[in-house]
């Protein structure tokens, strides 16, 4: 995966971004343990500290938590990410109506438009 | 970490002077061979030829030993390489003491060199002997040991030309303060020290006259040295220079340890 | 006790300032940017703190301490320009590294060479001015440092070599060093920067966490310093 990232907005919040999609598809699983901040960091070619911000946020929000001298590990609360899951999927669907309903399309048609497109 | 210094200093000066020493010995021994051969006309032009190959070899090794000196001495304390001088973790007295233990270094080994070349090119024993009776006559008439004699004037010429150098060394440094035309003002503020330098060799004579009557006739007109003011005075110039480099060193690494601006 | 600080510190060359009153605070563990125009006063400050002017006035601390050999012995410093000695071999500036530095990781610099496809037995002279920034780069990035500063490092290098510069300065500082990077070209690295210093006709106008920065502002840094400095 390539990581771009836009200036304009504070790029611990654009990592933060990237590391919810990675909890939510999976990439790391419920209850497994995280890779160190400078391993982040490398892959995402950002600074550490900007890294441990990233993380600081996740865990303010449960969704990662800290072992003392072991590291970081992904909730082990699946609850919690199949809501973020929701959560995210919801802002995404929402974006996508509002889209469409910019181009004078309602609710019902956006349906049909989004059966038509074959995966 | 001053050896460490002194070692890539040195390393420096063999890189740019061994050229020199082996061309002047080179010179040397190919003048030596082609004098022992039959003096044909041919034979002579060439042994002309390679006797001033040797002489000017001789005076390249002289004067780049001075000016490799203050090259290097500018070059890796004021020029690019200065970023990495300067950001060495070593003080500054260990990079000036480097720099006037490799100057001291090289100069012996020039002298050395050159000695060598000329002994080489003309060494036979009659000349020796003659050499040696020359100097004897001298001697005798100053009632002086005759290797101490030549020991003498070989050490205060070679402190003269190094207290010379290490003038330079303080051009340079006084020079590189100003923002504008740095070189130009080392050439003068050189000169200036080494005038300084000379001025206060006579002066201190000046002062040991005032106690000394033999010596305070040198400054008198018309009247010859007499023999005991001639060993007092080869032995005072000694100690004197040596002083004065002392004093000289002491005042460079003053002025160099209060700073530096590189362009 | 503060990685490095400044106070009051002023510069001036024939009775003109080209440092004003400078302070600033650098703690360890950061990336920061010091950034201005050309001719602002970035490398000046830089060539103070590594003891290649002399100040006018002011203070400059490494650790509690004036410049001298124990700050030496911990910055890392990386010059605009080439100043390796042209006539030595990469691999003997490598020795010379180690015999002054302590802190120096000659292993680890062969390899980032090597990764860089560089050879350590060519001589500096024979490399073209990349290649010698890159060496420079690498020498500097294998030390142990508390700090690195490094002037311009991005100077005239290709886009993919840029991208290397990056992730080499990333990887290769560790989490007690901090990082001064000084440069006009403020896209092309602010995506690593903690900390943000713009300087301007000699004078700090503002020091500032880059995030905290991007939100007040909704800019990128960029953008941020172009309005501040529209040529005026």
């Amino acid at each position: 995966m390539e990581f771009t990232f836009d200036n304009n907005i504070p790029i611990y919040i654009q990592v933060l971004e990237y590391m919810k999609i990675y909890l939510i598809s999976g990439v790391f699983k419920c209850g497994e343990k995280l890779p160190s901040v400078r391993e982040f960091a490398t892959t995402f070619k950002v600074n550490p500290n900007t890294m441990q911000r990233a993380l600081a946020e996740l865990e303010s929000m449960n969704l990662i938590y800290t072992e003392r001298t072991n590291g970081k590990y992904v909730t082990k609360d699946t609850k919690l990410i199949s809501k973020l899951k929701d959560e995210y999927a919801t802002t995404l669907a929402k974006s996508y109506f509002e889209g469409m309903k910019r181009i004078g399309l309602g609710k019902a048609d956006s349906i049909k438009y989004l059966e038509g497109i074959e995966e | 970490m001053f050896i460490k210094l002194l070692k890539y200093d040195l390393k420096y000066m063999i890189k740019n002077m061994s050229v020199f020493y082996i061309l002047s010995l080179f010179f040397a021994i190919t003048t030596r061979l082609l004098f022992s051969l039959n003096e044909t006309v041919m034979i002579k032009i060439i042994s002309q030829i390679s006797v001033g190959c040797m002489f000017a070899m001789i005076a390249n090794t002289l004067i780049n030993t001075i000016m490799r000196s203050w090259i290097r001495f500018r070059d890796s304390i004021y020029k690019d390489e200065a970023y990495l001088t300067h950001t060495l973790p070593v003080t500054k007295n260990d990079i000036y003491n480097s720099k006037f233990i490799q100057t001291l270094i090289f100069f012996i080994i020039s002298f050395v060199v050159i000695i060598i070349s000329l002994f080489i090119t003309y060494y036979t024993k009659e000349r020796w002997m003659m050499l040696k009776d020359y100097i004897g006559m001298i001697t005798t008439g100053l009632d002086f040991n005759t290797t101490i004699f030549v020991i003498s004037f070989i050490t205060i010429i070679f402190l003269e030309i190094f207290n010379a150098i290490q003038c330079g060394f303080l051009g340079i440094i006084l020079g590189y303060k100003k923002n504008n035309n740095k070189i130009g003002f080392s050439v003068v503020f050189g000169f200036v020290a080494y005038l300084l330098s000379q001025s206060m060799v006579l002066l201190l004579v000046f002062i040991v006259g005032l106690f000394d009557s033999s010596i305070m006739s040198l400054f008198e007109n018309n009247i010859l040295l007499d023999v005991h003011s001639f060993k007092i005075l080869v032995i005072l110039s000694i100690v004197l220079y040596i002083f004065i480099i002392g004093l000289m060193s002491i005042i460079c690494k003053k002025e160099f340890n209060k700073g530096v601006n590189i362009e | 006790m503060e990685l490095l600080e400044i106070k009051n510190l002023t510069k001036s060359f024939d009775n003109k300032n080209i440092l004003e009153d400078i302070n600033l605070k650098i703690s360890s563990g950061k990336i920061i940017g010091l950034l201005g125009k050309n001719g602002a006063g970035k490398t000046t400050l830089i060539k103070l703190i590594n003891d290649l002017l002399t100040k006018t006035e002011g203070e400059i601390l490494i650790k509690g301490k004036n410049i001298g050999v124990e700050s030496k012995k911990v910055i890392s410093y990386l010059p605009e320009r080439t100043y390796l000695n042209k006539q030595m071999k990469v691999s003997e500036v490598i020795d010379y590294f180690k015999d002054f530095y302590d802190n120096f990781d000659a292993d680890k610099a062969r390899k980032l060479l090597k990764d860089l496809g560089l050879d350590v037995n060519q001589k500096i002279s024979k490399m073209s001015k990349g290649m010698q920034e890159k060496v420079g780069l690498v020498l500097v990035m294998s030390r142990n440092a508390d700090l690195y500063i490094l002037d311009e490092p991005l100077g005239g290098v290709d886009p993919a070599t840029r991208d290397y510069i990056l992730d080499t300065i990333l990887s290769n500082f560790n989490e007690n060093a901090s990082v001064i990077i000084s440069t006009h070209l403020i896209s092309d690295i602010e995506r690593i920067l903690d900390e943000v210093i713009f300087i301007d006709k000699g004078k700090i106008i503002l020091q500032s966490d880059a995030d905290k920065l991007r939100k007040k502002e909704k800019l990128s840094i960029d953008e941020i310093f172009r309005r501040m400095f529209k040529c005026s």
